[in-house]
């Protein structure tokens, strides 16, 4: 009975179909009519509010219904946003931005106090925001901060309805894509204020001044909808109608549901990406995070040792990790920075600074070096603990390190697979030998990651420690700051230090698998923060 | 009967008090933080942080102040939802937790006793052999593996029901099936053991000789007298649903409370924890209530209030 009205209706369709094709009628017509985009999100969206938000799906959703003074675009590429131009003063300190008359989707005009007050509100303690620090070379951001300097000290000032000025403490590079990211978008304050404590914890108590609005969202509900905002200044060029986000925790439900034509995209997991890589729909995106081992250097003389650190490095075999037991997506790692995350006229970072001893397997010499450092550390052996995360991706790359270690000889690797929360303070403690951490970039600069491991950093679990280093991180932060070429060469040199010391042991760059429908098209994605822009997609 | 309430209901708030208090000081010897940022703050940064929501005051303080706040309906506001108060992330998500527990709840024990009741009167036939088949698979497959298996045949190789979401009641369909079996294979086993017992009883030939017809027999005099053992299995079996239902929650993409129970705990989401802890344990009280009241109904030789005159 359903198959037989379903080949009647088909065939009608088909009929239907030859017969306006005969006419001579434009697809155009019919294709607006299904701009619907039904997209899949593996957790459910928590908040709204650009002040506190701290997890991926806030900040995709948000970069979707917001916009900030710039747009981060395609390969992480910086656009005009709410500002149509910025200028630099000479010191790379001031940034004067110009507004374009825009307006928020409750008809409000989105003027540069909107902007003021959104900054002041996040970098205020009393919002607890986690991610104020992101505003730390915003001038007097730390004092207030910390409660020494009142709010209205930030360095951000109106100059009338429409122009912007930014004064930082020292130049900084990337403040263009701090700026388009979305904890710096603008707030309406009579918006914020009149809806108080519930502003921004469903749909119908906020307002939006990006390509789309949110329409439904309950604040707990597992879907949540977006329509096009005809408010939107640039709103004539966003083709999509509607977005249809649904929650799928479990990735075999939304693996079903995309093959039945409930999703137009899926990300894969597990042995999911090994049964797709060969379909046309099959998508790798890279993420900005890497994932390192750390050596804790303070507990005993081997993890000290240089030797024992590079064998154990040498040892491990990334290409087979990532293409055999990983399979979705991940790639090795080439440095502590990730791949593809910033270039020199069109030179990778990596390219430039990678050292291909600290990052890829050479048995015969590993085994030399751990002989070599056993002697000089006076063992016959050495035994030690790995700790990674109790997840599937942390129980295969410990279960895999382990494997490839034990081929040193004279080792002993015991793995401690832990909740991520007493992992993470372990680490912090330095109650470890060796631990699989993961750094995903902020904002898409180098130093996102290479500030990680200046001597007592407080994400320097292994304690390890260089001059040279801190000498170099500290030029790209300060005196070089806003010279692009010194600075870039300061961050080279920075990554050299790092891998030829083998401070750490970068193992892979994490990668997304992902199954997008062949008829979606213009969909953004960058590797760092919000992930996704869907201002330009389209049904074809 | 009034008194027996008034006691027991003292007796439950008492056995919820005693949960928060020891839900409350083992939570806190959780490592780590209830932010999710933690990787990426520094300990000066979170100590601030702390500051605004009192989780710099004693453990001994902040016990007083969540009481305090509990017993005025204020159990805080969630850290994995943020700004959403706990009292709304759990009352806009108990729904279909509640409604797919009691369908399965429902549909498991009525067809477990019809299932039963067949075997047992239709012993050592192909008829009890299949009641038996029933009842082992029900028992051994586990209610995540039956979700997966139903969703794959049923839902999208014969589209007979949706894969998962939620929507109006045949989305309930299936999540219903995959929680149900385990009530379903456990009433239905008891159910017939204890028929086979009461059906060979004399009370029950004595019927018979009374000229009483065979569903006259059954209704009224087996089926009663079987289902008593079957109330105590009741309490055992709404805690194998809430537990069950963590993972077919998942799986259905229900927006339930199941996957904010475990979540809450991985990510130290205090207030969650001690209002999804609260919520379970009072399910479970109610349940224990309802059955020993049930037991009152189903047998009058079971007294409530004690001692019979």
């Amino acid at each position: 009975m359903k198959i037989n009205s379903a080949v009647k209706l088909g065939t009608v369709a088909t009929f239907a179909a030859v017969l306006l094709a005969a006419c001579g009628s434009s697809s155009t017509s019919s294709s607006s009519s299904k701009q619907t985009l039904n997209w899949m999100e593996s957790s459910a969206l928590p908040s709204m509010d650009s002040s506190t938000a701290t997890d991926v799906v806030s900040g995709e959703t948000m970069n979707n219904t917001g916009e900030g003074l710039l747009r981060i675009g395609k390969n992480s590429s910086i656009h005009p946003g709410v500002a149509k131009s910025y200028t630099k003063s000479k010191d790379g300190k001031t940034y004067t931005f110009n507004l374009r008359k825009s307006n928020w989707s409750n008809g409000d005009k989105v003027t540069a106090k909107d902007f003021v007050y959104a900054w002041q509100r996040t970098v205020n303690p009393k919002t607890a925001s986690q991610y104020a620090y992101m505003y730390a070379q915003v001038k007097n951001a730390n004092a207030i901060m910390n409660k020494k300097k009142p709010v209205s000290s930030l360095g951000i000032k109106a100059v009338g309805n429409y122009k912007v000025v930014v004064t930082l403490t020292q130049a900084t590079s990337y403040f263009p894509s701090l700026v388009a990211s979305p904890m710096f978008f603008p707030q309406n304050k009579s918006v914020v204020q009149k809806y108080g404590k519930k502003y921004a914890t469903n749909a119908a108590d906020n307002v939006y001044n990006g390509p789309f609005k949110l329409t439904y969202w309950t604040g707990t509900s597992d879907n949540w909808t977006m329509s096009k905002n005809t408010k939107y200044w640039n709103a004539k060029n966003v083709k999509l109608k509607k977005i249809n986000f649904k929650t799928m925790k479990d990735p075999q439900t939304a693996l079903s549901q995309y093959q039945s034509g409930k999703l137009d995209a899926t990300y894969l997991s597990g042995q999911q990406p090994k049964n797709y890589k060969n379909s046309k729909q099959y998508v790798e995106r890279k993420s900005a995070s890497t994932f390192y081992i750390e050596l804790n250097e303070k507990k005993d003389s081997m993890m000290k040792n240089k030797k024992a650190r590079q064998a154990l490095s040498l040892a491990i075999n990334r290409k087979q990790f990532v293409n055999k037991v990983l399979a979705d997506g991940s790639t090795t790692a080439k440095g502590l920075v990730s791949t593809g995350l910033a270039s020199k006229n069109g030179t990778d970072f990596n390219t430039a600074a990678g050292v291909s001893s600290a990052t890829s397997q050479d048995l015969t010499k590993a085994k030399k070096l751990w002989k070599e450092a056993l002697k000089e550390t006076g063992r016959s052996s050495y035994s030690f603990t790995l700790m990674a995360d109790d997840t599937p991706a942390g129980k295969n790359i410990a279960e895999y390190v382990q494997s490839q270690w034990a081929k040193l000889g004279n080792i002993k690797v015991t793995n401690s697979n832990l909740p991520f929360k007493t992992r993470l303070s372990r680490s912090q403690n330095g109650q470890f030998d060796a631990v699989v951490s993961a750094w995903g970039a902020d904002f898409p600069d180098p130093i996102s990651f290479l500030s990680l491991f200046t001597s007592g950093n407080s994400y320097n679990n292994g304690k390890w420690s260089s001059k040279a280093y801190d000498k170099d991180v500290a030029a790209a932060t300060g005196k070089d700051a806003n010279n692009s070429s010194a600075r870039w060469t300061d961050m080279v040199n920075a990554q050299k230090t790092l891998l030829n010391d083998q401070g750490i042991i970068p193992v892979y760059q994490q990668g997304k698998a992902q199954l997008v429908k062949s008829d979606v098209k213009g969909l953004i994605y960058f590797p760092t923060g919000a992930n996704w822009d869907f201002s330009q997609a389209y049904i074809k | 009967m009034a008194k027996y309430l008034a006691k027991r209901i003292f007796y439950l708030i008492l056995t919820l008090f005693i949960v928060i208090t020891v839900t409350f000081f083992l939570m806190k010897l959780l490592p780590g933080t209830p932010l999710t940022n933690q990787a990426k703050l520094s300990k000066s940064q979170i100590a601030l942080i702390y500051e605004q929501y009192g989780l710099n005051k004693p453990v001994w303080q902040q016990y007083l102040l969540y009481l305090a706040g509990a017993v005025r309906g204020n159990f805080g506001t969630s850290f994995q939802f943020s700004d959403q108060p706990v009292s709304y992330l759990l009352s806009s998500r108990i729904g279909p937790s509640l409604q797919i527990g009691l369908q399965a709840m429902i549909f498991g024990v009525i067809l477990g006793i019809l299932v039963g009741s067949f075997g047992a009167m239709r012993q050592n036939t192909w008829v009890d052999t299949t009641a038996t088949v029933v009842s082992i698979l029900g028992i051994s497959i586990p209610s995540f593996v039956l979700a997966v298996l139903l969703q794959y045949y049923l839902g999208l190789k014969l589209g007979w029901f949706p894969i998962a979401e939620w929507g109006g009641f045949i989305y309930t369909v299936l999540p219903t099936l995959a929680l149900g079996a385990t009530p379903l294979a456990e009433s239905a086993r008891f159910v017939r053991t204890e028929m086979v017992d009461v059906l060979s009883s004399d009370y029950i030939e004595l019927a018979k000789a009374k000229g009483l017809s065979r569903t006259g027999v059954i209704y009224h005099h087996a089926l009663r007298n079987s289902l008593i053992p079957l109330i105590t299995i009741v309490g055992p079996l709404a805690v194998n649903i809430m537990t069950g239902s963590m993972v077919v929650e998942n799986i259905f993409s229900i927006p339930g409370i199941g996957e904010q129970f475990v979540k809450s705990v991985l990510t130290n989401d205090y207030p969650t924890i001690m209002g999804l802890t609260i919520i379970y344990s009072f399910m479970l009280c109610v349940v224990l209530l309802f059955t020993d009241i049930l037991y009152g109904i189903v047998d009058p030789r079971i007294r409530l209030t004690g001692k019979a005159n």
